[in-house]
């Protein structure tokens, strides 16, 4: 067989013989190849002794308290849901129901406002303005001003689905 | 639900991806399918997520963003692709994001840190003398700097390939290349280790 390190994209296979990627077939020519050329037989050797070496890096254990922080803060998302959708819920289930043409009237208004209050936040607190950044060391920074984007912008698309949902909902009855 | 992964995701290797059929349980309310797949994965993202940062609480609060995106993005999950290829695609996009801002500009001084701040890990069973501890923790500086030297993509090709045993098609979906980008950036890495570590043979 050629010497896989002439060929560049070929070289890949003496990565796989050494991790046991290859099947029988090509492990037993390639070892055989490897025995007659000092080229292989030193990347191998490279190789084998370069993967022990980093076996010997191990991670440092998880902190215990990871999913209890994990799931607290999928806890406060859905807290923030929560808090978002509350004053909406009693004339959510009303709209559902049919009981209140009043209230089925209001809840375009109702959305409409909130989303300026939301457009209003956003123009408030743009991408790397105002807010204090905390310590360069801690791990907190990385997801603070990203995270309030994105949950904002969620929160506008779903009550601009709710408000044409809404509106959909308005017509229907007119009609 | 499992002719459904399989439909969606095509191929036989995909069909038997059972972490895309735990996390269409999460899609439809299961929270205890997530509680597994996090059970099954938080260790791999934290180590990984280490190696390419190193630093253990920035690797860790970068985890916790990993799973909070896989929980956010659940309502809109479709299994397209392994759930590992997506997950470590979140876990290197934040890594490479964490990298790119300069938010580990100090790298070199915390590998320093960590060494002195971390009680010494012990070679074996048997307590190691203090010879051995510090032989160990040298060796181990000197293969976390030469991780660290890598450029930023090399190194998460060499710890998905090495640590996290993936195969070249599946990198190169993580890393958005071809699968032979992935075998030339793994060519030039362990070119890169092998001469920094030679030494150590």
């Amino acid at each position: 067989m050629n010497c896989p390190l002439e060929i560049r994209e070929n070289a890949q296979v003496l990565l796989d013989y050494g991790t046991r990627k290859l099947d029988e077939e090509r492990t037993a020519i390639l070892g055989r190849h490897i025995e007659i050329c000092p080229a292989c037989q030193e990347f191998a050797a490279g190789q084998r002794a370069l993967w022990e070496a980093l076996d010997s890096w191990e991670a440092d254990p998880v902190s215990q308290d990871f999913d209890r922080r994990l799931y607290r803060r999928i806890e406060q998302e859905v807290s923030w849901w929560d808090l978002l959708v509350r004053p909406f819920r009693p004339l959510m289930v009303r709209n559902l129901m049919g009981q209140n043409q009043m209230v089925r009237r209001g809840l375009p208004a109702a959305a409409a406002a909130c989303l300026l209050v939301m457009a209003g936040v956003l123009i408030e607190l743009p991408v790397g303005s105002s807010l204090p950044l905390p310590q360069r060391d801690t791990a907190q920074m990385e997801s603070v001003q990203p995270e309030q984007v994105e949950q904002a912008l969620d929160a506008m698309e779903m009550l601009s689905e709710f408000s044409h949902h809404v509106r959909n909902d308005g017509q229907e009855s007119k009609l | 639900m499992v002719e459904r992964v399989k439909n969606d995701m095509g191929g036989a290797a995909a069909a038997l991806d059972f972490d895309a059929e735990l996390m269409l349980r999460v899609k439809e309310g299961d929270g205890a399918s997530f509680g597994v797949l996090l059970e099954k994965y938080r260790s791999s993202v934290i180590h990984f997520l280490y190696r390419m940062i190193q630093n253990h609480a920035v690797a860790e609060e970068l985890a916790q963003e990993v799973f909070l995106r896989v929980y956010r993005s659940r309502s809109t999950y479709e299994p397209t692709a392994k759930f590992t290829t997506w997950l470590f695609r979140i876990a290197t996009h934040l890594a490479l994001n964490s990298l790119r801002d300069g938010k580990n500009e100090r790298s070199q001084e915390r590998l320093d840190d960590d060494s002195k701040d971390k009680p010494v890990r012990q070679v074996s069973d048997r307590r190691p003398s203090v010879e051995q501890s510090m032989v160990y923790q040298a060796k181990l500086d000197e293969i976390r700097r030469a991780i660290a030297a890598l450029p930023e993509k090399q190194r998460a090709a060499v710890l998905m390939h090495k640590y996290e045993e993936m195969e070249y098609s599946q990198i190169a979906k993580v890393l958005a290349c071809s699968e032979s980008a992935v075998k030339s950036l793994l060519f030039r890495a362990y070119e890169t280790l092998r001469a920094r570590l030679a030494h150590m043979a």
